[in-house]
């Protein structure tokens, strides 16, 4: 192993407690609340020697990041601690409704075991909706939002509407901050639909794997092109809220992808495609292994060295376009962006610490079912129900008190307790001294599915390893400190509310 | 036949009297405990499905072990 | 790639030592389909153990016992649990069970010593979702059962603690208080 510093005799006096990596011939330096610094071999040295002059312009840096033991601010410490894990004290935000698994695409990655057309069995019924409507507003967190996936949602577009009017009028006396998602392929959307989703404010969200011949080749659209069918409604869609007065910079079609082997030469294809489509945003996911994953490894999975390549090239090529004025940013970096350098978690629920597993979200299948995480309903459709904590359809006493109590069953269910545990990095080996410890998260479903326990190996993780290689991205872009992409970098991590997503009472 | 010795210090005794219980439709089993281990003797059609039934009992023992040891 | 070194063991089939791995820690018998890990119990704990040999009861058959003459070791067998594999193949599953053994001695010593504060998240977080119990919930609660002991009485109530005999003509008078010290 190359040694990058060599050091004396090392101080136990100077330093708080710190995590350290190499990045780019740079030493990378964090501490427990997450401030971090990138220091030369040098000046690494003399930190960890305690060969620091006070007052002298690297003294000040440490101290001002809360490093040097005798200016440690606890207080500000405590502070951005607490910031860190605000989520901690709310229940489930994120609530996804599987509401068929009957889909009209077939998708070469699916990770939702999708059911053919005639598979009307696999509907979420207008009264397990309801129930499920009913455990949503139990949730300790004021703001909520349903998230209506499949299959295909559209294919079940009358409990979609059913879902809506239900918790909308269960509001009228809850009155938290409620939102509705839906994430769609948008073949079956018409004119009637779109008024309906517009009007009623729902957020649309597709996949666009790229350019129309990726795309098409990897999904499935009968007698179709499933390309130009979703960018035909991303435009139209686009178009509705413009045409509603809505800043089109902020009010679009979110859009995102799943990378295969085929797409990690296409990057600069690919990026060009999401902001030919005026998106803002695109999320550069690998491929999982829910679903169909054991079926089409051998033709979409890859090593994730070559993934972080891919995403290596395709994000220098968007920090590229963003210095010509195209704003596009990538959804990974801005969650690890957000919690880095603005010291926030964007309560992205698979990328914290502890994970959101059961007490961030819940996944309701269309026939009750109710699991700690989209994931953990995953594994149940290919037979491991592992993660599986109740049924809405369970009958719990008489009267309307019962749900109430079945809510907190569920989330004091051993399940979820075990993986609040498991995805706790501050008990996880390899996590707990990561530089990156106070940014990450790991998935225990993802760690279950591969390795056999909801603990996991992080060595071996494909996902630590997609982690670990991004943040080394960042944080070797933060270290060169070239001004123009450390301003595009912060500007990525600036959130700005989308009110008009909100459901109010009135309406 | 097929011995399949399970050691004291690191199986329950209650454990491997249920594993037995549970198995015991599947092949003849005999216990022949000895000063270090609990032994059981598994005889079946084939020495494969012996085998099976050797690892499997072995495997149920050991869950239930663990399973014990978290109360 | 050749794996192992070739040697004549005491099993039906030939055993082998791992290649990389210092011989007597491991050795593999293909005849068995299995291969052997000798563990020092001074370096991993038997939760650690027991972990390690959980997560891997549902792809093969885990066997742990106590070599004869050794002190404090164990030994885990590892055996295939349908078809032939190759030396490649419990090779890897040897090295895995090495890895997952090291995971759980360390989660082990984590959990100790960081103990109080991973219960802390936890309850915090759980308390976070679950929220304070309603009216119906604490209706339901079972506040007899005996949950803690209690050698001072704190959770008695004064009347419980206190109380005196009633008198013969009044059954339901309360017990008079004590009687003050005079200073």
């Amino acid at each position: 192993m190359t040694q990058l510093v060599q050091l004396g005799k090392r101080s136990t006096s100077f330093a708080m407690p710190f995590r350290h990596r190499a990045v780019d011939g740079k030493v990378l330096i964090t501490n427990t609340e997450g401030n971090f610094l990138v220091l030369s071999p040098e000046e690494f040295a003399r930190f960890s020697e305690g060969d620091v002059a006070k007052g002298s312009p690297l003294y000040l840096r440490l101290a001002e990041r809360n490093f040097v033991r005798a200016e440690v601010d606890t207080r500000r410490m405590t502070e951005r601690l607490r910031a860190r894990k605000t989520f901690l004290n709310y229940g489930p935000n994120l609530h996804i409704a599987v509401v068929t698994l009957r889909c009209n695409e077939t998708c070469v990655y699916c990770h939702a075991s999708r059911a053919d057309m005639s598979a009307t069995h696999t509907d979420m019924t207008r009264e397990t909706a309801t129930k499920t409507v009913d455990l949503v507003f139990q949730s300790t967190n004021p703001s909520v939002t349903s998230e209506f996936q499949g299959g295909e949602p559209l294919v079940n577009f009358d409990v979609v509407k059913h879902i809506i009017e239900v918790a909308r009028e269960k509001n009228r006396t809850a009155g938290k901050r409620l939102e509705f998602t839906m994430v769609s392929n948008l073949s079956l959307l018409d004119e009637e639909k779109l008024a309906y989703l517009v009007d009623n404010h729902v957020q649309i969200c597709t996949s666009i794997d790229g350019p129309e011949h990726l795309h098409d080749k990897q999904r499935k659209l009968p007698g179709l092109s499933a390309h130009k069918t979703a960018t035909y409604w991303i435009k139209r869609i686009n178009d509705a809220y413009a045409k509603m007065g809505l800043d089109p910079t902020l009010y679009h079609v979110e859009a995102l992808l799943t990378t295969t082997r085929e797409t990690l030469p296409k990057w600069k294809e690919v990026v060009d495609t999401y902001a030919d489509l005026g998106c803002r945003a695109l999320f550069l996911r690998p491929v999982d292994p829910f679903g169909f994953a054991d079926k089409t490894a051998l033709r979409v999975e890859y090593p994730r060295g070559e993934y972080l390549e891919f995403y290596r090239n395709a994000v220098d090529y968007i920090l590229e376009l963003n210095k010509r004025g195209v704003e596009i940013l990538e959804r990974f970096a801005a969650i690890f962006l957000t919690k880095i350098l603005g010291g926030e978690d964007p309560n992205f629920l698979d990328i914290r610490s502890p994970c959101g597993a059961g007490i961030g979200q819940i996944a309701y299948n269309y026939d009750g079912k109710v699991f700690t995480c989209d994931e953990g309903r995953m594994l149940h459709e290919m037979g491991d129900s592992t993660f599986l904590l109740g049924d809405v359809a369970v009958p719990d006493g008489a009267g309307e008190g019962a749900v109430r109590s079945h809510y907190r069953e569920l989330m004091g269910h051993e399940t979820v307790r075990a993986l609040a545990i498991a995805s706790n990095l501050d008990a996880q080996p390899d996590c707990v001294n990561c530089t990156y410890q106070p940014y990450c998260g790991v998935c225990p479903v993802h760690n279950h599915r591969t390795q056999g326990s909801i603990f996991g190996r992080m060595r071996e993780s494909t996902l630590c390893a997609v982690h670990k290689g991004i943040q080394d991205y960042l944080f070797t872009k933060i270290g060169q400190g070239d001004r123009e992409t450390l301003e595009i970098l912060q500007r990525w991590t600036t959130v700005r509310d989308r009110t008009h997503f909100l459901q109010t009472c009135a309406t | 036949m097929t011995e399949l010795r399970l050691h004291r210090d690191l199986y329950v005794g209650t454990a491997v009297d249920e594993a037995v219980a549970v198995f015991a439709p599947h092949a003849t089993l005999e216990r022949h405990d000895a000063p270090s281990h609990w032994v059981v003797q598994i005889t079946a059609a084939t020495p494969q499905r012996e085998r099976r039934v050797a690892g499997e009992l072995g495997n149920y023992a050991l869950g239930l072990t663990v399973k014990g040891r978290r109360r | 790639m050749c794996y192992a070194s070739v040697t004549e063991g005491p099993h039906s089939g030939m055993t082998m030592d791992l290649q990389g791995i210092p011989t007597g820690l491991a050795s593999l018998d293909l005849g068995a389909a299995s291969a052997s890990i000798r563990v020092d119990g001074a370096a991993y704990p038997l939760d650690a153990l027991y972990g390690a040999a959980y997560v891997f009861i549902d792809r093969c058959y885990v066997l742990l016992d106590r070599p004869d003459g050794a002190d404090g070791a164990w030994r885990v067998t590892l055996a295939w649990k349908k078809g032939e594999p190759t030396a490649e193949q419990l090779r890897a599953l040897a090295g895995e069970f090495a890895n997952e053994l090291l995971s759980c001695a360390w989660r082990s010593q984590i959990a100790r010593e960081s103990r109080a504060m991973i219960e802390s998240v936890t309850a915090q977080a759980l308390g976070g979702a679950m929220g304070p119990p309603s009216l119906d919930d604490l209706e339901k609660y079972d506040f007899s059962e005996e949950t803690f002991e209690d050698p001072l009485g704190i959770a008695m109530s004064w009347e419980e603690k206190h109380k005196k005999k009633a008198r013969a003509d009044d059954p339901g008078a309360v017990p008079a208080p004590l009687q003050e010290k005079k200073s």
